[in-house]
């Protein structure tokens, strides 16, 4: 194979703004990279921060084995058709979320731990299914796209569902938010506590799924939960740490494509990482409980 | 004055794994009432308070609610363990929960309704406590704060389950005022306390329960000694060999 | 006694006497494989082959079938240069003791790079003149393990390696007809090397594209530029890899998507490669179009 030269930098003098924006106005998958970004900031963000508040961080990663049994059916059905799959995964996750919904709230199993079981079980009927009707194809390698490959219809696909998760999630924001911290309160004023619940497992499904396709589940995960995790120790209020979490998870994608560009790092690792690093540093120099931000704040107030 | 019944128990049985925590109670509380509900641990109060509020359904006779909409016009404070204080959200926004509905789960809040924050949190004397976090104020003070949701909630039937437990006497005192300014505007309350002097100071009204009604009337003539040893004899083990209770159609 | 020595002698000529020609058993790694023992050997061979259409020879999990379909058999032919690593432990476990028979022997070796290191390039059938050789070196094969049908095979196997040598002459034609410089394509797997080789197209493959690793965007970014630099108009498709970030690189340069290119597995029989011959007329006829940029 004959060795491939270095991108081509133009003739421009390296200038910060040629250097920042440069790759993106060159080439149009890096503009559609970073729109991706833009959709998954906005779409996951704000779901990220309540799934960290309601504790259950480790959804998304279960979620992506959950989605197995159904890309396997849709796989069977349809063959390689990447809708086909998709749907057949969002329904697997949905039945899986839904379930363990409800069986945590009528019965005396955490949500955690109804989850645990419900995505294994999908996960096992996935790889059953598979290893007796699949050819020897990765289903899911098939099903999970990489951010720079990011078409026309996975775009769409992100971006509506962005759209339509955070005008949803606006719509029921007030419900949903006193559900996840005194449901009690809304039982008892409210006869739809479990309605609001089930909804936003349901956007839950939906972003992952749609992220899932059009980014790989790295990326999916990873700039639902780190960006949600960092703004914890930016924000004060649920509110706030929504907005946070947008703004680091776009920042992380826009800084994780630079670095892939300049120092061909591969895409999706590198744009977690970059939130990884946001992670460690808001760990450490968080304005609320940074570790660092503990220890040398010596000067304490009059009253 | 002529007194109505506003919540009227009626052979109320409600269960827990087909053994009664609450086990054939009848009678009924007048509009504008004041009553205590006592009785020993496990005696079935909470249960009780959870059944009138409809977060348990009754597995024997029934509740009866006269001119009132349980959903609307019955506020009830919990004890305090199933708030997550951990979560990231300012006095002024839990409180303002209280004007549910009125606003309901998608409706503005007004800034009349902000104001009615702020005076509830006066009323409760977390003033300028509004922009604080749920997680940095102490019990007392979070306790406070729930009274203050429920002052905006506008309820003619209060309830209070164990309001005044593990609060500083300070709290204890005033909320205990506001109590009886609510009974001065004709409020129905209900409260399951523990401290029987309170109860004969503050509370004409008494329920005494153990799991069986044991007496319910005003506060003088129910704490009397024989009832008070009947009470502590009540056992508060369920028997596990227990029969199925004959008494249905009493 | 006599009778009795009698009845030893006829026993042992019976012995002697040719057998009743009996079927062959042959079990091939792969379907390309698998077709061409089937056009050498004919009816009277019976092959199975262990991966199927759309498969990828270089990854296999066997299943316990295939374990018992190989201590059946007279004969295991395998393409060799280390394709199949997979093969020998299968082998070992099911106990067959009879010839692997590689069918690449003698073919003028190429290498190629994979995961940072130098190997052999295994993947030597896609050139029709290597294909003349596993033909060549398949019916040698089925000759000595059934020496009655020697000449059957001889035969099958010489009107085989003309058709395929036709095939090549053929290839040659049609490639030589594009201008040198146009002679340049993309496609997302380099199992190419010896088509490209033998008949002078330069495959590009997208460096870090494989099934393992992510791509970064630099690479992404050079391989645009390179293809508008050098005006590649075709971009193939691999049968059994994620075709997404392929058609991204296409609709972003203007470069054409030219099809489905058959490598390592033939399709299912309705498909566009039912055989080795078709697929190799297919790919050639695929690059061509592609080259020409109509």
């Amino acid at each position: 194979m004959t060795p491939i030269p270095a991108p081509e930098t133009g003739i421009e003098p390296m200038t910060l703004w040629h250097a920042l924006a440069g790759p993106f106005i060159e080439y149009p998958f890096m503009r559609r990279a970073l729109v991706a970004c833009l959709a998954l900031a906005i779409g996951s963000g704000p779901i990220g921060v309540l799934l960290l508040l309601r504790r259950m961080s480790l959804v998304g990663d279960a979620m992506s084995h959950a989605v197995l049994p159904g890309a396997a059916i849709g796989f069977l059905i349809g063959g390689l058709s990447l809708w086909g799959m998709t749907i057949g995964g969002f329904v697997a996750g949905l039945a899986v979320a839904l379930l363990a919904g409800i069986v945590s709230r009528h019965t005396s199993l955490r949500e955690d731990a109804s989850f645990a079981g419900f995505y294994l079980a999908s996960l096992a009927l996935g790889v059953l299914l598979v290893s007796t009707h699949g050819s020897n194809i990765d289903l899911l390698h098939i099903l999970f796209g990489t951010i720079l490959a990011v078409d026309d219809s996975a775009l769409f696909l992100v971006g509506g569902v962005a759209s339509v998760s955070s005008l949803i999630l606006l719509a029921i924001y007030r419900p949903l938010i006193l559900e996840c911290f005194d449901p009690g309160y809304l039982r008892s004023v409210s006869g739809r506590g479990s309605l609001y619940h089930l909804i936003f497992l349901v956007l839950v499904v939906l972003n992952l799924v749609a992220s899932f396709q059009a980014l790989g589940t790295l990326m999916a995960v990873g700039l639902m939960m780190l960006p949600a995790a960092s703004a914890r120790f930016w924000a004060r209020q649920v509110g706030s740490m929504m907005l946070t979490a947008i703004v680091i998870a776009l920042l992380s994608g826009f800084i994780g494509l630079l670095g892939s560009y300049r120092f061909a790092l591969p895409s999706g690792p590198a744009i977690v990482l970059t939130g990884s690093i946001f992670y460690v540093l808001s760990i450490l120099t968080g304005r609320r409980g940074g570790v660092l931000t503990r220890l040398l704040a010596t000067r304490h107030l009059t009253g | 004055m002529i007194s109505t019944p506003v919540i009227s128990l009626e052979n109320l049985t409600v269960t827990y794994d087909r053994h009664p925590a609450v086990h054939h109670v009848r009678g009924c509380f007048q509009a504008g009432s004041l009553t205590a509900i006592v009785g020993p641990n496990g005696a079935g109060k909470s249960t009780l308070m959870k059944a009138i509020v409809g977060l348990l359904a009754p597995a024997g006779g029934g509740i009866r609610y006269a001119g009132i909409d349980r959903r609307r016009d019955v506020a009830y404070l919990p004890q305090q363990a199933e708030i997550d204080r951990s979560f990231p959200i300012t006095v002024a926004d839990t409180v303002v929960t209280g004007c549910w509905q009125e606003i309901g789960a998608f409706g503005r809040v007004t800034s009349a309704q902000w104001r009615r924050v702020a005076e509830a949190l006066s009323a409760v004397g977390l003033d300028g406590f509004g922009r604080r976090l749920i997680g940095t104020l102490s019990a007392g003070q979070f306790q406070r704060a729930l009274f203050a949701r429920l002052l905006l909630q506008k309820a003619s039937v209060i309830l209070l389950d164990e309001p005044f437990n593990a609060i500083d006497a300070r709290t204890t005192a005033d909320l205990l005022a506001l109590v009886q300014r609510w009974h001065g505007e004709e409020k129905t309350i209900i409260a399951v306390l523990h401290d029987f002097d309170q109860v004969r100071a503050c509370f004409p009204q008494t329920l005494l329960l153990a799991r069986e009604l044991i007496d319910w009337g005003p506060t003088e003539d129910v704490l009397i000694p024989a009832n008070l040893l009947m009470m502590r004899q009540m056992a508060e083990r369920w028997a596990d060999d227990a029969d199925t209770c004959s008494r249905n159609r009493d | 006694m006599k009778k009795l020595f009698a009845a030893l002698l006829i026993g042992i000529l019976a012995q002697a006497a040719p057998a009743s020609a009996r079927d062959l058993n042959v079990v091939t790694s792969f379907t390309v494989l698998a077709d061409m023992v089937r056009q050498v050997g004919g009816d009277h061979v019976h092959v199975r082959s262990l991966i199927g259409p759309n498969g990828d020879p270089h990854v296999y999990e066997p299943t316990p079938q295939d374990g018992n379909a190989l201590a059946k058999a007279d004969l295991v032919f395998v393409s060799g240069l280390g394709l199949e690593g997979w093969m020998d432990r299968l082998i070992k476990a099911s106990g067959y003791k009879g010839t692997v028979v590689v069918a690449s022997k003698g073919v003028a070796t190429l290498s190629m790079r994979e995961e940072g290191k130098t190997i052999t390039d295994p993947h030597a059938w896609n050139s029709a003149a290597n294909g003349v050789i596993y033909a060549r070196n398949i019916a040698f094969a089925l000759a000595k393990a059934d020496p009655q049908r020697a000449t059957d095979y001889k035969i099958r196997g010489e009107r085989y390696m003309q058709q395929l040598q036709a095939l090549d002459s053929w290839a040659h034609k049609m490639v030589n007809a594009i201008p040198a410089y146009k002679r340049k394509v993309i496609s997302s797997h380099d199992a190419f090397g010896y088509l490209g080789a033998g008949y002078g197209i330069e495959f590009r493959a997208p460096v870090g594209f494989s099934t393992e690793s992510e791509a970064s965007a630099a690479d992404v970014a050079r391989l645009v530029d390179q293809i508008k630099r050098e005006n590649i108009r075709a971009v193939f498709l691999e049968n059994s890899n994620d075709p997404r970030m392929i058609r991204q690189i296409a609709s972003e340069t203007g470069a054409v998507l030219g099809g489905t290119l058959y490598a390592e597995a033939l399709s299912a029989p309705g498909g566009p490669a039912p055989d080795y011959a078709t697929m190799f007329r297919h790919n050639i006829e695929l690059l061509v179009k592609g080259m020409r940029g109509n």
